[in-house]
């Protein structure tokens, strides 16, 4: 930490304009397989191609969040800037990809059960999702001491990761006293060879791309902390 | 008796001591509950629903909506004139603090479902009969579990600018489990279901109280650092 002022280490900045463009390109790739290569699905038609964005979205949510949790817990312990600004440009990257699962869900929802939204187990975990990492930034800058602000958000971190596992229980048991008639078939068995190649793309070009993208924000953030410390010496 | 167990215990006399001299919180929660009674039945027409199909959620809603309000209160009491500036500067370890609130609020809390559950009974005509210990577990390990984080984050809240309005956004989310499991196992006691069917119910309530005051107390002494 004791370097001269004025110059912020580099390293993430290089890997994370790698990885983004790694990832960028491979998001490419997913999308010309999704409307060009992957055929269409037998029973849902087109729309079932959302299937290879909203899926892998999901998984980078709540990865996110995994990884949001780990480095909130290494700030409070070790209380090093690091991990806080880790912890941020990780909540930033999953509060998009919640928004995007929260976009294409019922998008894809309309068309199948007929509904936009319907009480879906999972549906009803990426919402409240949604509303722990608002709950994080909230608390982040509502306070007048930035420090302060970046403990009380750790904490929401901490505890939101290790309720989530609880709130997926309870409301799949919910869900399980009140059967509706809705069948998800989302990934049985029946997953062609194609398809399941389709979203194994998806898979690694999400996850790259948001690693990219974190680390990129990560030195935002340093940089953030370099012009605040020239600021006031 | 420890240093530490006596820390906990003068930290929520001091907050009883304090709440029955001037039934503040208390008053307004009663107030509240009645008052919020009184709008549900006339919320509903009892002519398409029955008073029993809904007054499990009922109970539990007005529980979390009193909760927040009297735990929200806790810290905005002792934030005039430095207060709780006088309480950290103490000997007591902050997880004896937070225990000590925990208490105090979990006291104050079930008073209020108390009240809740005597005058939804009177407004709805419910019968208590069957399992009356088992509602009463459920219903209190409830409040323990929603209390621990309530009292958590009712801390982190008043830390902030937006004060005790941003603790619903920050506590909401989080009591879902207890909401769902709470609301589901009063429902069918008060359709006079089998035991059987709530047992399953108590304990993920009881768990989930004990792992949120572990996770409070674990915590909170990283939110009062200032």
């Amino acid at each position: 930490m004791n370097r001269r002022p004025g110059r912020a280490p580099r390293g993430s900045a290089t890997a994370g304009a790698a990885l983004s463009l790694v990832g960028a390109a491979l998001v490419m790739t997913l999308l010309w397989m999704v409307w060009f290569w992957v055929p269409t699905e037998a029973l849902q038609g087109v729309v079932q191609r959302i299937f290879y964005i909203h899926v892998p979205s999901a998984w980078v949510a709540f990865m996110a969040f995994g990884v949001v949790a780990l480095c909130s817990a290494m700030y409070l312990w070790l209380r090093d800037e690091r991990f806080d600004r880790a912890a941020v440009s990780a909540a930033e990257g999953g509060l998009i990809f919640t928004t995007i699962v929260l976009i294409s869900g019922p998008l894809w929802g309309k068309v199948a059960w007929g509904a936009y939204w319907v009480w879906e187990p999972r549906l009803t975990l990426t919402l409240l999702l949604w509303f722990i990492y608002l709950g994080y930034f909230m608390v982040r800058n509502a306070t007048e001491n930035p420090e302060r602000g970046k403990r009380f958000a750790a904490v929401v971190g901490i505890v939101g990761a290790l309720d989530i596992p609880l709130i997926h229980v309870s409301v799949l048991w919910f869900r399980s006293q009140h059967p509706q008639p809705v069948v998800l078939r989302a990934d049985g068995p029946s997953l062609d060879a194609s398809m399941g190649l389709t979203l194994g793309v998806g898979f690694l070009a999400f996850t790259i791309l948001f690693f990219g993208l974190m680390m990129l924000r990560y030195r935002v953030e340093t940089l953030a902390h370099h012009a605040a410390r020239l600021e006031s010496p | 008796m420890s240093a530490w167990g006596r820390g906990v215990l003068a930290v929520a006399r001091k907050d009883l001591v304090q709440e029955f001299r001037t039934f503040q919180r208390l008053a307004t929660m009663g107030a509240f509950t009645v008052l919020v009674g009184v709008l549900f039945s006339f919320s509903f027409d009892p002519a398409a629903v029955r008073a029993q199909d809904v007054a499990g959620g009922l109970i539990w809603m007005t529980l979390v909506f009193a909760g927040v309000m009297g735990v929200g209160r806790t810290f905005a009491l002792e934030a005039e004139d430095a207060a709780f500036q006088g309480v950290l500067l103490s000997p007591v370890p902050r997880d004896a603090i937070y225990l000590g609130k925990v208490i105090a609020n979990v006291v104050i809390v079930s008073i209020t479902v108390l009240l809740i559950v005597l005058a939804f009974g009177l407004f709805f005509q419910l019968d208590y009969g069957a399992h009356p210990i088992a509602l009463a577990l459920t219903l209190f390990s409830g409040v323990v579990g929603f209390v621990a984080l309530a009292t958590l984050f009712g801390a982190v809240s008043a830390g902030t600018r937006l004060g005790e309005s941003l603790l619903p956004v920050l506590l909401f989310p989080l009591v879902v489990p207890m909401v769902v499991y709470g609301a589901g196992a009063t429902h069918r006691l008060l359709l006079g279901r089998p035991l059987v069917e709530v047992e399953g119910n108590i304990r993920i309530l009881g768990a989930f109280a004990i792992g949120a005051v572990a996770v409070g107390a674990v915590l909170f002494r990283h939110v009062v650092e200032d």
